[in-house]
């Protein structure tokens, strides 16, 4: 939990209702530390090929396992249509696939229930590799048809850099978790 | 009576099964708007150039700054890395200016003589402008597109379709540009063509972007004479974006069907580019309106429709 309910509107004190409109912030968490990672994809990497981990996306599954409640897959979809703004890419293709890809892990945590860092890792590979592999028929779709092969490569490096990105955001959490506003009413 | 009514579902269970529902038709929703939004780019891809070009005016001055402490450690090591070293590479610099200057001297005379030639037959050439010269800020190396920002805009001169060339060679073409960032295409997106030519052979091409570190030579003109490792392949200025002889790349792999140029600057090395003016601009030639009498509504004068050409009255 790293925003709690607030107490009852008629019951908050004014030092209270100023408490929680400054704390409101922290619903904006997940979807702000995904913004970052989006940020931090643009760096200029000398690399010739698209080795740069798909990190955004990385950091909406994190958040959509970690908060589900406050990664759904709409919040998914506007992280994606910014993805597509600043990747140059047609609106829409990062967008649907962030939005699809949320929505896949929302029904996992369902089916498989509680499990283990290597379960989560095996459904991430291959929730990435369904998305890389459907970028293509969406970018044909958009009429800028492109090869799927080089994205393979991203989905190595992504792959990889799973753990790191899970331990950021799980990091985010706990720090914010420990400071969480506590409410004393009724 | 023994009928019994269906037991009703508690209201935490028939609260939650709602939300669910309701999430479930929100999420459908989102997913069909974005494939909605992939066919409104299909039909006008340039639905939303003036978001994109907002998105890069708030990324690129961020990434700018960001990279400048990078830049000067990456300078640091460079430095460092001079000092050691630097007899051996000083005295091999020596031997090959001297062979270069040998070859300037026989340069310097076929160039005058090429200068008499041109001004007998009256040549006229464009010339060069630099417009701007920045770093690349940023860039999408994860990504389907290929494209670099810089941190220069309109205000500095920047118009889409202008040439962005490095020291080293040919870096890619002006896309989305805004009030203080440009998106450049760089020869490896998928969506770049380059009007190149053979220097060996002068057989003209397009250099095609794969999103790969190679580069694709294709659509040659005479496809039966053989390149070899090494042809250097130069931009033709055919169509008027880029400038002639600016170097693309060296041919690594001459297979006859698909040769593979590899390109001969890396633009995100941290290197200055220049942008340069088109080489032969498109004329701006003012909007002609329909020749006729009838007055133009107001409405469509507004939105940018251009005055009409009244009919000429036959002279009396």
């Amino acid at each position: 939990m790293i925003a709690p309910p607030p107490p009852p509107a008629l019951l908050m004190s004014s030092a209270e209702r100023r408490r929680w409109l400054l704390s409101t912030w922290r619903y904006a968490v997940p979807a702000l530390a995904s913004i970052a990672f989006l940020v931090l994809m643009l760096a200029p990497v000398p690399v010739s090929f698209p080795a740069m981990p798909h990190l955004a996306l990385m950091g909406v599954l994190a958040w959509a396992t970690l908060q589900p409640g406050l990664m759904p897959p709409w919040v998914a979809f506007l992280i994606g249509a910014l993805a597509d703004l600043l990747f140059a890419q047609p609106v829409g293709v990062n967008a649907t696939l962030f939005a699809v890809a949320t929505g896949l892990m929302r029904m996992s945590d369902r089916v498989f229930g509680r499990h283990g860092p290597t379960f989560d890792w095996a459904l991430i590979a291959a929730v990435l590799l369904g998305v890389a592999l459907a970028t293509a028929p969406l970018m044909a779709l958009a009429g800028q048809p492109t090869e799927v092969l080089p994205l393979l490569w991203q989905w190595a490096t992504s792959v990889l850099a799973w753990p790191l990105v899970a331990r950021i955001c799980a990091a985010i959490q706990r720090r914010l978790a420990a400071t969480v506003p506590h409410w004393r009413h009724g | 009576m023994d009928w019994t009514p269906a037991p009703r579902r508690p209201t935490a269970l028939r609260r939650e099964q709602n939300l669910a529902l309701v999430s479930a038709v929100v999420s459908g929703a989102v997913i069909a708007a974005g494939l909605i939004l992939l066919l409104v780019a299909r039909v006008n891809p340039e639905t939303a150039s003036g978001v994109r070009t907002a998105a890069a005016d708030i990324v690129a001055p961020i990434w700018s700054v960001a990279r400048a402490p990078i830049d000067g450690a990456a300078k640091l090591a460079d430095d460092i890395g001079d000092y050691f070293g630097a007899v051996s590479r000083a005295d091999r610099l020596e031997a090959e200016l001297d062979i270069a200057n040998a070859r300037l001297r026989a340069a310097r005379a076929g160039q005058r003589e090429l200068q008499q030639l041109k001004r007998l037959m009256a040549v006229r050439e464009p010339s060069r402008t630099v417009v701007a010269t920045a770093r690349i800020a940023a860039a999408t190396t994860g990504s389907v597109a290929r494209t670099a920002m810089l941190a220069v805009g309109q205000g500095d001169g920047v118009t889409p379709d202008m040439p962005v060339i490095g020291a080293d060679g040919l870096v890619g073409r002006t896309l989305d540009v805004g009030a203080r960032s440009a998106r450049v295409l760089l020869l490896t997106d998928p969506a770049s063509r380059v009007p190149v030519i053979v220097e060996r052979t002068g057989q003209a091409g397009l250099a095609v972007g794969r999103n790969l570190p190679l580069l694709l030579l294709s659509d040659r003109v005479g496809p039966e004479q053989p390149l070899v490792v090494g042809d250097r392949i130069v931009t033709s200025g055919d169509g008027g974006v880029y400038p002639p002889g600016i170097p693309v790349g060296i041919v690594v792999n001459p297979a006859p069907d698909a040769p593979k140029i590899r390109p001969a600057s890396s633009p995100l090395g941290g290197g200055f580019v220049t942008v340069e003016r088109g080489w032969i601009p498109i004329p701006a030639a003012a909007p002609a309106g329909p020749v006729f009498d009838a007055p133009v509504p107001v409405e469509a004068r507004t939105r940018g429709a251009p005055p009409p050409r009244l009919r000429e009255k036959p002279a009396p």
